[in-house]
């Protein structure tokens, strides 16, 4: 479902991507690892056509978005770490924008927000302005949102951060339903635990390169039975440390 | 460091940091800037001064025109700072991430009403220098006055400033405390207290029958003269002051600044006395009071019928875009202010008797109001319409990444931009027309006139908007102050005199004599043509350079999107 093939970004001097090669099928989630500045968020954003990579290909179902933008956007949907959205739109405003960006029809758009609403716990604050939302709230609304048009594809960037334990459960239970349903999904994160508790393979990156890829177990396995914690600090280390 | 003390060190080291970054600027940058806004100085100023050899025709009611014009500028001048002060107030006081960390140091109320006083005249001062220097300078030029003269006016703009400044910002702090928050009792409230101003104003000029037949013309032809020139009122201080300075007679000129510093210093006064006691109940008031609101989950439901006549990523677009606009009172209220005043004056321009002028005179009121409702047009265009595309800021993400193509998501910004100007622009020049009775080839030329100037200033400030988009930048203020936005206002203008002189021009000659029939209809045959060709070019060009901006800095191919 998705395919990266010898995938390079420069910047400048700055190589934030180097000859990244991956392929992740339909149903699986997919576990980003990698320190700050390693190019985790470089990958998604060439996902997404917001960078354009230097040289190498990043397919979605076999499609670059570089060649055809609008049908890969109708497949994917982004969930960055801190999503900036409307401010000055009340939350079924921003539901309803949202649907009808991907142009969906009107009676579908309710039906999905009084479900989605409930799901989320957000019926109650339907009239209230996104500005108005907590951190935890928004994040709910953001998933709410990005499940509208059925994406085939899911990337997210930090999933968990600053989010209570309720929410993170109602996440996880929602990715794992998505991958269970046939659909990919890519995330990254910093939290080593939510790695193990929920990815079906975990890739570790380091400097722009894939340093790590496997299963949590073959991953032990190859590393002496260490912890994905010992793991990921040795293939990381900063130089001299 | 006493709290008061170190913000003033931070304001210079604001300063600093500000004069560090327009160093990191390309010199280019600086000097296009600089040299435009001395053109647009210079050629406002050969506007007024024109303006001022106009009134001399009259004889002996242009000298009083003129003498009497300064107070009413200043008075006119004030009022904008006030309405200025008001809005600036808003954002500084109500609205700015400052004064969360303002409030857990040691800083009293007072302290910061004060500080964020200052802060709202000198945003509000900008502007008021920016005209007030070319119409002096003007005025100076005119009456051969000594260059002393623009000297005194700087000096004594500046209390001048933070009085009707002032005036705004007590207004603001009064209604953000006290207003009622039903929102019928608040609208109510608001039209009462509209309804008194414009009552007063009204009472304020002359009862006919009381003045000379001169005057009677004189106070006809210019709305507010007599409350300009009352002895009470700080634009006759002003207007007093410098002449009076300018012409040597010290003492009274002293008087008169006197009694504006005075008056400056008593309004700093009240403003700390009443931000001492409101400030701190405002600002809770303000930041509770939204988020206590109860409302309805979907403001205009009737948009949702948009999707029927349009795309739906277009109609979402300009759903979101207008709910947006009328969530942010600062927005709105300044569209509605500016177009207000000039509906007030349209509508009454049969109370002055502008309909029972000579024909040539009903010819300049119209292209005269052509070009006011323009130069606002171009204002507003650089207000909202340029920054719209920055002001979706980090939110871009969720467009780029909709199926929405670029050249959708700009055509979306500038329906609607086309939509709203124009509505309001050729209707306010309809009523001019209808007020004035002027012939149908003048009305039917004034109207294409502004539906095109509002199509231009939507084209190219959408575009240049797209050319120079900021997407890091969240102050509205700052977007629009940047070259790109300079640029914008000056091409704006630009455009604008370039099509409307030669149809002003034209007409005019027509009414006077000075021009034969088939001469007049080849020439308006010609400007019709000019007016076309230009538009296009002011509109269609910005747009594909805007287009080809966003591509570059959002690299998804448009091959396909196209």
């Amino acid at each position: 479902m998705i395919e990266l093939d010898n995938l390079c970004k420069t910047y400048g001097a700055l190589r934030a991507l180097d000859n990244l090669s991956l392929t992740i099928p339909a149903g699986e989630l997919f576990c980003f690892l990698g320190p700050n500045g390693a190019g985790k968020t470089t990958t998604i954003k060439i996902l997404t056509g917001l960078v354009r990579a230097t040289s190498g290909r990043a397919l979605v179902d076999g499609t670059d978005i570089q060649h055809d933008p609008i049908a890969v956007k109708r497949q994917i949907g982004y969930i960055p770490d801190t999503p900036y959205l409307y401010e000055r739109l009340t939350v079924t405003e921003f539901f309803h924008f949202y649907g009808e960006l991907f142009d969906i029809p009107d009676p579908r758009i309710d039906a999905e927000l009084e479900r989605n609403f409930t799901r989320f716990g957000l019926l109650e604050h339907r009239g209230a302005l996104v500005k108005e939302l907590s951190h935890g709230l928004r994040q709910r609304l953001i998933y709410a949102t990005t499940f509208l048009h059925n994406p085939k594809v899911m990337l997210i960037d930090e999933p968990f951060v600053g989010l209570d334990p309720y929410t993170i459960r109602l996440i996880k239970d929602l990715l794992r339903a998505h991958t269970r349903a046939g659909g990919t999904i890519l995330l990254t994160t910093h939290i080593l635990a939510i790695a193990e508790d929920i990815a079906d393979r975990i890739g570790i990156i380091n400097r722009g390169r894939l340093v790590a890829l496997g299963t949590l177990a073959e991953l032990r396995r190859e590393h002496d039975g260490a912890s994905l914690e010992d793991l990921f600090l040795k293939l990381t280390r900063p130089d001299g440390v | 460091m006493p709290p008061a003390k170190a913000l003033l060190t931070k304001a210079r080291f604001q300063l600093r940091g500000t004069r560090r970054v327009l160093m990191a600027q390309s010199r280019f940058k600086i000097f296009f800037i600089t040299a435009f806004a001395l053109l647009f100085e210079a050629i406002l100023c050969l506007v007024f001064h024109d303006a001022f050899r106009f009134l001399d025709n009259f004889g002996g009611a242009g000298l009083m025109m003129i003498g009497r014009l300064f107070a009413l500028f200043f008075l006119g001048l004030g009022m904008m700072l006030t309405v200025s002060g008001l809005v600036t107030s808003y954002s500084t006081l109500f609205g700015s991430d400052e004064i969360p960390f303002l409030l857990v140091r040691p800083f009293s109320m007072s302290t910061i009403t004060v500080y964020k006083f200052i802060q709202a005249a000198g945003f509000a001062s900008w502007a008021f220098f920016f005209i007030v220097l070319p119409f002096i300078s003007a005025y100076a030029w005119h009456q051969r006055m000594s260059p002393l003269f623009v000297l005194w006016t700087l000096l004594f703009s500046i209390p001048f400033l933070f009085l009707f400044a002032g005036f705004g910002t007590l207004a603001i702090l009064l209604a953000v405390r006290w207003l009622p928050r039903s929102p019928r009792i608040r609208n109510g409230l608001l039209g009462l207290v509209g309804v008194l101003l414009v009552t007063g104003l009204f009472l304020a000029d002359p009862p006919m029958d009381t003045l000379s037949d001169t005057q009677f013309n004189i106070t006809s032809l210019i709305p507010g003269l007599r409350l300009a020139a009352h002895p009470l009122s700080p634009s006759f201080w002003i207007a007093e002051g410098i002449t009076s300075l300018t012409h040597g007679a010290t003492r009274r000129g002293l008087l008169f600044f006197a009694a504006l510093v005075s008056s400056a210093l008593l309004t700093g006064l009240v403003i700390e006395r009443v931000g001492a006691r409101t400030f701190y109940d405002a600002w809770q008031r303000s930041s509770a009071g939204s988020a206590r609101m109860r409302r309805r989950p979907v403001l205009l439901v009737a948009l949702r019928r948009l999707r029927a006549l349009l795309p739906s990523d277009i109609a979402a677009i300009i759903a979101k875009d207008i709910r947006t606009f009328f969530r942010d009172p600062v927005q709105w209220s300044q569209a509605v202010v500016f177009f207000g005043l000039l509906a007030l004056y349209f509508f009454n321009l049969r109370r002055f008797n502008y309909n029972l002028l000579p024909d040539q005179w009903r010819s300049a009121i119209v292209f005269l109001n052509v070009f006011a409702v323009s130069a606002v047009l171009s204002s507003l265009g650089s207000r909202f319409v340029y920054p719209q595309l920055s002001l979706e800021g980090h939110s871009f993400w969720m467009l780029v990444l909709s199926p929405a193509t670029m050249p959708r998501i700009m055509a979306a910004k500038f329906l609607l931009a086309f939509a709203a100007t124009a509505t309001v622009s050729v209707t306010l020049i309809a009523v001019s027309v209808n007020m004035l009775g002027t012939g149908l080839a003048i009305n039917a030329a004034a109207l294409a006139v502004i539906a095109a100037v509002s199509l231009s200033v939507c084209g190219l400030s959408t575009g240049l908007g797209a050319v120079f988009i900021d997407l890091e930048q969240r102050n509205p203020a700052a977007i629009v102050s940047s070259f790109g936005g300079t640029l914008n206002i000056v091409l704006c203008l630009g455009y604008m005199l370039a099509v409307i002189l030669p149809f002003g021009v034209l007409f005019h000659l027509r009414e006077i004599g000075s021009l034969g029939a088939g001469i007049f209809r080849n020439s308006l045959a010609a400007a019709s043509v000019w007016l076309l060709l230009l538009t296009l070019a002011a509109t269609v060009l910005p747009l594909l350079f805007g287009l080809r901006a966003l591509y570059r800095r959002i690299p998804v191919n448009p091959g396909k999107a196209l």
